[in-house]
């Protein structure tokens, strides 16, 4: 046996870690067990600091069919044709290994994400990512590589991506952040489990993909470590390598097997290899049915002869996915990957392959040519471990606030041009936002992408995120509710119903108390919010450690994805203005806070407090917009957020460009009184413009909401916006809107 | 009887189930074939669709493995005997990549190329229109569209960039270009081109008429709900969920076995 503590093995364990799985296993533990442990007992795999405080947040509902703790949330979209349908989403970061090789590191967050949706039995139908990058040069390379993979790896297997934003921040040079969202379809009686299912015991199990190689390995404890420059090379070979061709196939191949599964009503379980590799997935698919696991590691399809049995237990090469099924199916099921598909052909050394059986006793068990390599108790791998980490709350501005003012003529082009204002075509022009042939609202017309994921159904899903920067740095507990309500108004923006959320939670280090508290007062926000709103959280992922080798931490990231739910489909709008003479609506008071605004950057208060958020408020807000649109007195809404109401109906107005219509919104005494003109036009108090086509069935329709809207403007005839007494040509607001990112991928030119 | 259709699925084709969707919507009768199929169905076909995506990862450069897979064989076939054939996007690379569009060599060589994008050779994903170019007359496929006829469709490619050397590209512009990059009214002009595509080309077709090769995706927008970003067109679902814009390109398709 080797000794660990004389450093033979590169474990992130720490001593007091060690001598815990030593205790656990009354000796000392083999290689393969060093390495299973060092991968399940991550921070990455185990939640061991974060999972106390994440049962804070509400996970529950009526429209909720699986919650967090499988690969993937599961909730209820409606009924078509006799059938229930379902959402599947899922959320996660490719963080650490986007700073190291963007493009893989980012292509392979799509990947693995794709699966996490696959493996509950559904059709994949959209793909979006929340994207943080820094404003250095050399994060502009990165920027590139990221979005260069997201768009090679999403396109090529045919998933639109339908959402996700973009912030620049030089806080984020040393650390981007990647997080990736997918959505599936599936009937909520074709729903696959990722737990072995009861009575499995002696059952196969399956692995089914790429053939597992070097790449990953060590991937787990990599993404729980802090980045170091020095390290940066040798973390390389810790990042998967993706194979988006073989992905297409091998989606459409397990598509096939869910039919005959269906066919045959037959109960199994899916789940897709990630974290910890082979041993990982099938320690936690059966740990989780309450069985154990016999696993034959030389029955492993390999990329190269002879690999040692650690890389093969725990190696997280990509594309990989794990069946357990009855062994009277095996033979089917490997037909329809290996000949049907011709995996084989497809990808060398690519196949399914039983490689082990599922066991009544709760041991994992692995071999290696008849040696056994490992052979422990499978809920002390799986269990996890708890750290109880001391933190500190941080004590965010909360007063302070005064009148500002701003000079609209001069601010408004350079608030539209501001690295966080402008718009984002150049880069999700990149990715393919209409494959599938489904999507209603595609990517950057809308607050939130909508598709219609059941063919000659009504049915449409949306998706809409929240998650700023410049408040996370602030108040990480607002940033946090606000970003719960940001995402819930996006969906409600377009005419959606918010039925659930997902968070991906990006934060420093868990040692370091200030940072750790950082994370703490976010997730009692979240929670907050997403009580006040009544939705439950129904999948999610935490990434710390999000730090630089010189200890400073990204802001604060609570990132949060919310599903909009559409029962009919001629319900929803863009908010791109429609009709000359209807008439402009506020919703959302406007307040003096600038602190986090994009305008403080030009008329100072950056760092005053953020604006105040009433969840109640915006919960009774988006059921009056539901109201508006189902009976269309309403024909758009816009989401008010970076920039505030002066950019919110300037990109109303860009959307409507081809139709020649321009807005006019009255002077900001009569619908902000007592607020300074920058609050006014520029702040970034939540809330909602909208564009009114009946004027009093709106007003009546307020009323019965206890929503108090403000008619603030009208629209008109000519490609002008006019607010207060400024008056601008629409066409070169749009261009100064529109001009910033379009040298995105020519490094010559000055970062916005 | 209804006609019945093959579309073709590659490893690695990505948009068959939209482009059957939409042929199904006009009265035909669609299989999707794998490219390996070894049984007759795609033999007893009356058309072929070649729809987008990646078939064979585009190894070498797009559509180039694909023109030599053995289905393109029957596709071959079928095009000689003057059987109608639509390829988009990924399926319009394979038939410029099979020599059959614009198919002005004897040899069915390759005379032109859907090149990578200008600028940067980025796929990029755009929404356009596109002008009909020739007398509809000249094609059993297009018959049915009016003249000039403007059709919505999604620009979704890293490689659309025809390219050809000069002399082919005069016989192009003068028999085989069907389909030029075009505002909403129709209007052809450069700043419609998304992709630095010479001519303009968004569409070609052979001299027979019943080849036709489109880069952007009508099938994209061939729904009424497609159009939400635009206007509030629909008041129901039902007439949400009708055909619509881009469908016309296969209504004419269709037409073509009447």
């Amino acid at each position: 046996m080797l000794d660990v503590n004389e450093q033979p093995l590169q474990l992130a364990l720490s001593p007091d870690e060690r001598e815990r799985v030593k205790r656990g296993l009354g000796r000392e533990p083999s290689i393969v067990e060093w390495f299973a442990f060092d991968a399940q007992w991550s921070e990455h795999c185990s939640y061991k600091s974060s999972r106390p405080f994440l049962r804070r947040l509400p996970t529950t509902g009526d429209a909720v069919i699986i919650g967090p703790g499988e690969d993937s949330g599961v909730v209820r979209l409606g009924q078509h044709a006799g059938k229930t349908y379902a959402v599947v989403v899922a959320h996660e970061s490719h963080n650490h290994p986007s700073q190291v090789v963007p493009f893989e590191g980012a292509a392979t967050g799509i990947g693995g994400i794709v699966r996490d949706v696959l493996c509950m039995g559904a059709h994949l139908i959209g793909v979006a990512d929340p994207l943080r990058f820094g404003t250095s040069r050399e994060s502009r390379y990165i920027a590139q590589g990221v979005v260069d993979g997201i768009a090679s790896y999403g396109n090529a297997i045919g998933v639109p991506n339908v959402g996700g934003d973009v912030y620049f921040d030089a806080r984020f040079d040393d650390n981007v952040l990647v997080n990736v969202v997918a959505l599936g379809i599936v009937e909520e009686s074709g729903v696959i489990h990722s737990r072995a299912p009861r009575g499995s015991a002696g059952w196969d199990i399956v692995l089914v993909g790429k053939a597992t190689d070097r790449s990953g390995f060590g991937g787990a404890s990599f993404s729980s470590l802090q980045l170091d420059a020095a390290d940066a090379e040798a973390n390389k070979g810790a990042v998967q390598v993706p194979d988006a061709f073989l992905k297409s196939v091998l989606m459409r191949a397990s598509y096939r097997v869910f039919d005959v599964l269906r066919e045959e009503g037959l109960e199994v379980a899916f789940k897709d290899l990630g974290a910890g590799g082979v041993m990982g997935c099938t320690a936690e698919i059966v740990a989780s049915g309450g069985l154990g696991a016999r696993i034959e590691l030389d029955k492993v399809p390999l990329a190269e002869a002879n690999l040692p049995p650690p890389v093969i237990a725990v190696g997280e090469t990509q594309e990989r996915m794990c069946w357990v099924v009855p062994p009277s199916f095996t033979p089917r099921l490997l037909a329809i990957y290996n000949q049907e598909f011709d995996l084989p052909g497809v990808a060398r050394g690519a196949q399914a392959a039983r490689i082990g059986t599922v066991t009544e006793e709760k041991r994992y068990v692995a071999t290696h040519h008849a040696q056994t390599v490992m052979d422990v108790d499978i809920e002390f791998l799986t269990g996890g471990i708890l750290h109880e980490r001391p933190y500190e709350l941080p004590t965010p501005p909360r007063q302070g606030s005064i009148a500002r003012h701003a000079d609209l003529k001069d601010l408004l082009p350079r608030v539209l041009a501001d690295r966080d204002v402008c718009s984002r075509s150049a880069i999700f022009e990149r990715y393919d936002g209409v494959v599938r042939g489904t999507t209603a609202i595609p990517r950057g017309y809308a607050d939130a992408g909508v598709v219609a994921p059941v063919p000659g159904a009504p049915l449409g899903v949306a998706l809409g995120l929240g998650g700023n920067p410049r408040y996370g740095a602030l108040d990480p507990n607002r940033a946090a509710v606000q970003a719960v309500v940001e995402s819930a108004r996006n969906v409600a923006a377009v005419g959606a119903r918010p039925v659930a959320l997902t968070d991906c939670l990006n934060f420093g280090d868990a040692d370091d108390p200030r940072q750790f508290g950082e994370f703490v007062t976010a997730i009692d926000g979240l929670a907050q919010a997403a009580t006040a709103l009544s939705l439950p959280f129904v999948s999610g992922n935490v990434s710390l450690y999000n730090t630089s080798a010189g200890g400073k931490a990204v802001p604060a990231s609570p990132i949060v994805a919310c599903i909009g739910s559409i029962a009919d489909i001629s319900k929803i709008a863009s908010p791109a203005l429609k009709a000359r003479g209807s008439s402009l609506y506020l919703l959302g008071a406007r307040q003096d806070a600038l602190g986090g605004s994009v305008v403080a950057r030009f008329v100072g208060g950056e760092q005053e407090p953020l604006p105040e958020i009433d969840p109640d408020q915006v919960h009774s807000e988006i059921a009056l917009l539901l109201d508006a649109y189902a009976t269309y007195a309403i024909l758009g809404a816009h989401d008010i957020s970076d920039g505030g109401l002066a950019v919110a109906v300037c990109e109303m107005t860009f959307g409507a460009r081809r139709r020649g219509l321009g807005a006019r919104v009255y002077s900001c005494n009569l619908w902000a009184k007592g607020i300074g003109t920058a609050g006014a036009w520029f702040g970034e108090a939540g809330g909602f413009v909208l564009e009114v086509a009946d004027v009093a069935a709106f007003e009546e329709l307020a009323k019965t909401h206890g929503v108090v809207p403000l008619r603030i403007g009208e629209v008109t005839e000519t490609a002008c916006v006019v607010l207060g007494d400024a008056e601008f040509d629409a066409v070169s607001l749009c261009e100064a809107w529109s001009a910033p990112l379009r040298g995105f991928y020519d490094l010559s030119e000055e970062a916005p | 009887m209804k006609p019945k259709i093959v579309v073709y699925v590659f490893p690695g084709t990505n948009s068959e189930d939209e482009t059957k969707r939409a042929l199904e919507a006009c009265e035909l009768d669609v299989a999707l074939v794998r490219s390996d199929d070894k049984t007759s169905t795609a033999k007893n076909a009356d058309g072929f669709v070649l729809p987008g995506g990646f078939a064979h990862e585009d190894r070498v450069r797009a559509g180039a493995v694909a023109a030599h897979d053995r289905a393109m064989d029957v596709v071959v076939e079928a095009a000689e005997k003057g059987k109608p054939v639509l390829g988009i996007c990924n399926g319009a690379q394979v038939l410029l990549e099979s020599g059959l569009v614009p198919g002005t060599s004897k040899a069915r060589r390759p005379s032109a190329a859907f090149a990578p994008n200008i600028p940067g050779g980025r796929f990029r994903c755009v929404h356009t229109y596109v002008r009909l170019m020739i007398d509809p007359s000249r094609s059993p496929l297009l018959s049915a569209l009016p003249k000039a006829a403007v059709i919505p469709a999604w620009v979704a490619h890293g490689e659309g960039r025809l390219a050809a050397a000069l002399d082919e590209l005069a016989r192009i512009e003068r028999d085989h270009l069907a389909f030029a990059y075009s505002a909403a009214d129709g209007d052809v002009n450069p700043d419609a081109v998304p992709n630095g595509s010479a001519l303009g080309a968004a569409g070609l077709i052979n001299e027979a008429g019943n080849v036709l090769a489109i880069m952007p995706h009508p099938e994209r927008d061939a729904w009424a709900f497609m159009h939400r970003y635009d206007l509030i067109a629909a008041r129901t679902s039902q007439e949400a969920l009708r055909p619509s814009g881009g469908i016309a390109l296969f209504q004419s398709f269709a037409k073509a076995f009447a």
